[in-house]
């Protein structure tokens, strides 16, 4: 192993602190006793009580979990469609078209799909709520399910599905017994990165939410604006905790899985040996 | 081996199995397969044999149904089987790169098609295991396909094609991803099973040698088309043309002018030089021939023999030492370069000859091929 110069051990430490400091000072002062966000007077946990006593926060967490559930699995089915026709569909009329629009809102910037979808909202005469939060985070999610999935379908043998084929299934029955259960993980990692992307938007969520649906963004966005509460801190404290333990338990699994897959390669080799 | 007695082909009776009637394939412009027509019986063992892009990997698709004919006709049992879809046909595919199910076990991947069939649940499980059995993978039943070795995954495959008991399989460079050692076990097993079951094979390959050891006929193919279609002896001892004698194993040509000489032909090939006789097979005329002649056919000696017309001298340019055989590459004295192939039946530090030695090769009047042009 080679060891860390003192220019690589410097930035290091500074990359580390510029991604970190920011969220340390936020779970840092979600433990404090003071109302003012910026004094320090204490160590406490009442901000987190408070935080399960507001319903307002609650019912908005609430919103956007039923949202991100909902948006993410519609984004994962078309998307996974989306991508299946591309890769495997060959050539037919109007696919540059279409793979070029299937990708066009991953450029697009959020405010102009905010706006857009408000406007198309507003013409058929759909009422904002949380229906049109659901097609808006469907909508502009369905992309990157489309961009994981193609590129795992890219990536593997096609004949597996004609042999598939060859042994006597239908296109359809090759898709579910074959296709499917291969592109699995990145069907799952879509999936995944939907739910995140919805559950952190801001922007499109502001254009086309409805009074009597509030996400969590946009509500800790408006509080936020009349004053930081320790409220917030407590709030950014669990979600970062959240975030954490899922992207370990993600790594873990996956090496897990890595080390199994070579030890059982390993065994094959002896044996046949 | 039986192939005297079997040789449907050659009898008029026989109903062929699968009948190619003109089919054409075109991909835009490129004409894969061109205007080929060939009849293959039940319980051939029929190789399709030539260079990459000659047509024999689109020619087994068509079969399988991957891709349609965009003219001619393709039967099946007198069945035309261009509207029937892959997965309704009576014909199963052995991949190249195997394309095992990687998220199932070994013994799932032989049930999937069976699983697809009619066949009763019950009457499965023996199926599969009597499949195992046939390709001897008993004891890796419940390992997944990236547990077991190459060698291992290549008998899985064939036991998958094999186990809906198909009219026909297709085996696309079945061989090509194991070792040569490996590779020469698994050609006479896949015999073995080609026997045992009954079922007609057809094999894609670009190796001559496996096509020569597996099939009971050989088809070469160049540019799309058949250039000669006959069993392994006749492919490599007569040759319809220069170019399956070049493809088909090692070959000197030697290119003369004819002049007949009773049921034989003697050729002028160089001045100076004593004419080449020849023995014909098919009449030729007069004019322009090639003399095609197999190195192992060519005696070597250094003193001259009294016994064959055949004659010339020259000397030792190269020598290519395999072991087993020793392939001499002798000048003449024009220029031209004739290979000669000698056992060695001796110990490697008493070759008889070495670079630079004069020396004879000899042939019979039977040894070669002659064709016109």
């Amino acid at each position: 192993m080679r060891r860390l110069t003192w220019f690589n051990a410097t930035s290091l430490t500074l990359g580390f602190a510029f991604l970190y400091i920011p969220m340390i000072i936020v779970i840092i002062y979600s433990f404090n006793e003071s109302r003012l966000v910026t004094v320090w007077g204490g160590f406490s946990t009442k901000w987190y009580g408070e935080l399960f006593q507001n319903e307002a926060f609650l019912d908005a967490a609430l919103v956007t979990f039923q949202v991100g559930l909902i948006s993410s699995l519609i984004a994962t089915v078309l998307g996974t469609m989306g991508a299946y026709v591309l890769v495997r569909g060959g050539r037919f009329f109007g696919r540059t078209l279409f793979s070029g629009m299937i990708y066009a809102p991953l450029v697009m910037p959020e405010v102009i799909t905010g706006l857009s979808l408000l406007l198309l909202f507003i013409s058929i005469g759909l009422d904002r709520g949380m229906t049109t939060i659901v097609l808006a985070h469907a909508t502009f999610s369905m992309c990157y399910v489309s961009v994981v999935v193609s590129s795992r379908l890219v990536s593997f043998d096609r004949s597996v599905e004609e042999a598939a084929l060859d042994l006597g299934c239908t296109p359809f029955d090759a898709f579910r017994s074959v296709t499917l259960p291969i592109i699995a993980p990145a069907v799952i990692s879509g999936w995944l990165l939907a739910l995140t992307l919805s559950l952190d938007d801001l922007v499109i969520a502001s254009f086309v939410a409805g009074p009597s649906s509030t996400t969590l963004p946009i509500k800790v966005f408006s509080s936020v604006r009349l004053g930081v509460s320790p409220e917030i801190n407590a709030l950014s404290t669990i979600l970062i905790g959240i975030v954490t333990i899922g992207t370990v338990a993600a790594s873990l699994t996956t090496k897990r899985a890595a080390l199994r897959r070579k030890r059982e390669q390993q065994m094959a080799e002896q044996a046949s040996g | 081996m039986s192939q005297n007695e079997f040789a449907p082909w050659n009898d008029s009776a026989a109903k062929p199995l699968i009948q190619f009637q003109n089919v054409t394939k075109q991909f835009g412009d490129f004409t894969a397969v061109d205007d080929l027509s060939i009849d293959i019986y039940e319980q051939e063992f029929f190789a399709l044999l030539g260079p990459s892009g000659c047509g024999k990997t689109t020619m087994m698709r068509m079969l399988a149904g991957f891709e349609k004919p965009t003219g001619g006709t393709i039967l099946l049992d007198g069945k035309d089987i261009s509207p029937i879809p892959p997965n309704k046909r009576s014909v199963n595919m052995m991949f190249q790169s195997y394309a095992l199910f990687p998220h199932l076990t070994v013994y799932d991947n032989i049930a999937f098609g069976l699983k697809r069939s009619d066949m009763p649940r019950d009457q499965i499980d023996d199926r599969v295991n009597k499949m195992l059995k046939l390709v001897q993978i008993e004891k890796f039943a419940n390992r997944k396909p990236e547990q077991i070795s190459g060698g291992q995954r290549q008998r899985v495959a064939l036991a998958r094609a094999l186990a809906k008991a198909p009219k026909l399989l297709l085996l696309d460079e079945p061989l090509s991803a194991l070792d040569k050692k490996l590779r020469q076990d698994t050609q006479f097993e896949l015999m073995d099973i080609q026997e045992k079951t009954g079922t007609t094979f057809v094999i894609v390959t670009h190796d001559q040698e496996e096509a020569m050891t597996v099939a009971s006929r050989v088809a070469v193919m160049n540019f799309g088309k058949l250039i000669q279609v006959d069993t392994p002896t006749q492919i490599y001892e007569a040759p319809n043309s220069a170019y399956v004698a070049d493809f088909i194993g090692d070959v000197n040509i030697i290119e003369g002018n004819a002049t007949k000489d009773g049921d034989k032909v003697s050729i002028a090939w160089a001045e100076g030089q004593p004419e080449i006789v020849g023995t014909p097979s098919q009449p030729v005329g007069e004019g322009r021939v090639s003399f095609i002649i197999r190195p192992e056919k060519i005696t070597i000696s250094s003193d001259k023999p009294t016994d064959r017309r055949n004659a010339v001298q020259g000397k030792v340019l190269d020598i290519a030492y395999l072991g087993n055989l020793s392939t001499y590459h002798v000048e003449m004295p024009n220029g031209i370069v004739i290979k000669a192939q000698a056992a060695n039946q001796r110990r490697r530090d008493s070759l008889p000859f070495t670079w630079e030695d004069p020396v004879w090769l000899s042939w019979s009047d039977t040894a070669g091929v002659v064709l016109e042009g």
